[in-house]
């Protein structure tokens, strides 16, 4: 049994990303808009105010987000045409494993975004990164798991609502704010040389929130599918 | 006794319930303006705090209410579990005003500025929006069974969320320590102040109540309405 | 007197309160008889 939940997964994943593969429309739209956030946040700083460290979090994270909300806007509207995910919901496969399929999926695909971002960023804001890309790519994975999660679940949702692009960011929102705090908080210690052990509230709350709401999310998606 | 016999007698409690509470805001008003003192820091404008923490009291509760509804709907998929769930939401939405604009008005006289980022606002900032995303949400799903599933979604998502909001708010600010919020009396509030807190307290309960009642009567005409017009009896 | 003399604040959060408090009322009963 869990070997099919898996094997639908990788499955449902593969198929999306090779979809996106052909087009890449929305990795390009991601890439423009993180190299536009970058810029817009380096410009409107007073550099003799504000250092680069300063504003760095904010510019990726900023980035990152709303990567994460391209992406996933891209991954159902992909299923909403033609009625597409019906055809998934009708096949004989367990509909956990099309939901964890559909996180991967949009996992990947941020992913991709957050690692060509993130040299961009080292290059315009100046900022070395190699030596703390470790932990700079563990709080980034916990923070997005966090909200490709609970967007995945919501996508699903408003697929079927009427104005379904406007209501994946509004109801979205609430659920950025405490991963998003905790990994500005982290990734600005990080930048800044500060050792690991002195976030280990934050990392335990980003740790708590990401299984809290896979947890959840799993649980509530055959809510939002069933018919 | 029939579908409208309830609606007609939740209406009659609900009208019961409101206009009793809202004669006993009057006399809680009476109560704050003449027989309370008056705060020796922050002077008269301290009294806006009985109708701020009253007002959040209720649209807190009534918020929390519908979650815990959301939650028991998903379980036992009993529509009215939703229809009360809905009224709640939107009686929770209506006190939310009042506390988020009575509450910067406050912060203006203790803290100089209207807003500040601490865990208490921020967390209620943002449930207000939740809840505003959980009413836009079912203004968009036609079908009465779809739209009960998906709001009991969000409302559970609400329930688990929360507290995140507020730890990590409360997080951020101990890194940043603001100047500590006035109190109303200072540590412990004379009687006098105690009184007139749980006394205002209890009438906007009440009030929550009597207009939930109402709101979900109106839902059950609504129901009623649609019933009839299916059938085609005018 | 020793406190500051800023009672406007207290009576405009009075009167938001009410006034939102008997719009929803209002909004209410029409809404209720609109349904009768």
């Amino acid at each position: 049994m869990s070997s099919s939940l898996w094997g639908t997964a990788f499955a449902v994943a593969a198929k999306d990303l090779k979809i996106e593969w052909r087009t890449k429309t929305a990795f390009a739209s991601s890439l423009v808009f993180a190299v536009l956030v970058l810029a817009i946040f380096y410009f409107s700083r007073d550099s003799t105010v504000v250092s680069e460290l300063d504003i760095a979090p904010a510019a990726i994270w900023v980035t990152f987000t709303f990567a994460a909300m391209l992406g996933l806007n891209r991954a159902f509207l992909l299923e909403q045409e033609n009625r597409a995910i019906d055809g998934l919901l009708l096949s004989p496969v367990p509909r956990t494993g099309i939901f964890v399929g559909k996180i991967l999926g949009n996992l990947a695909f941020v992913a991709v975004v957050e690692l060509v971002s993130l040299p961009l960023f080292s290059l315009f804001f100046n900022v070395p990164i190699l030596h703390v890309l470790p932990s700079l790519l563990g709080v980034a994975a916990m923070a997005t798991i966090a909200f490709v999660t609970v967007g995945t679940l919501l996508s699903a949702m408003v697929v079927r609502t009427r104005f379904a692009e406007l209501m994946l960011p509004i109801l979205l929102l609430p659920f950025l704010v405490p991963p998003i705090i905790g990994a500005v908080q982290i990734t600005a210690g990080i930048l800044a040389g500060r050792p690991m052990s002195e976030f280990a509230g934050w990392l335990k709350l980003l740790g708590a929130f990401d299984i809290a709401f896979v947890t959840a999310c799993l649980l509530l998606f055959e809510a939002t599918v069933e018919e | 006794m029939t579908k409208r016999d309830v609606a007609l007698q939740l209406l009659r409690r609900g009208w019961v319930l409101t206009l009793g509470a809202l004669a006993g805001l009057v006399i809680v008003y009476t109560r704050v303006a003449f027989f309370t003192p008056i705060e020796s820091t922050q002077g008269p404008a301290q009294k806006i705090f009985y109708v701020h923490v009253s007002s959040a009291w209720a649209s807190l509760g009534a918020f929390a209410v519908t979650g815990i509804l959301s939650l028991l709907y998903l379980w036992r998929r009993d529509r009215k579990l939703d229809t009360v769930a809905e009224a709640s939401a939107e009686v929770g939405l209506m006190f939310g005003v009042i506390m988020l604009t009575t509450g910067p008005i406050w912060g203006k006289v203790v803290w100089g500025t209207w807003w500040d980022w601490d865990a208490k606002l921020t967390s209620t900032l943002f449930l207000f929006l939740l809840f505003i995303g959980y009413t836009v949400l079912r203004g968009a799903v036609a079908d009465l069974d779809t739209r009960a599933r998906f709001s009991a979604v969000i409302g559970v998502l609400s329930l688990v969320l929360v507290p995140f909001i507020f730890l990590s708010v409360h997080m951020f600010r101990t890194l940043h320590p603001k100047p500590p919020v006035l109190r109303a009396g200072g540590p412990s509030m004379p009687a006098a102040m105690l009184i007139t807190l749980l006394f205002s307290v209890f009438v906007f309960s009440v009030l929550y109540v009597g207009f939930v009642t109402l709101r979900y009567a109106l839902a059950v005409l609504k129901e009623l309405r649609a019933e009839e017009a299916a059938h085609g009896i005018s | 007197m020793g406190y500051p003399d800023n009672a406007v604040y207290a009576v405009a959060g009075y009167i938001i309160a009410s006034a939102v408090i008997l719009a929803y009322s209002v909004s209410l009963f029409l809404r209720i008889r609109n349904e009768r």
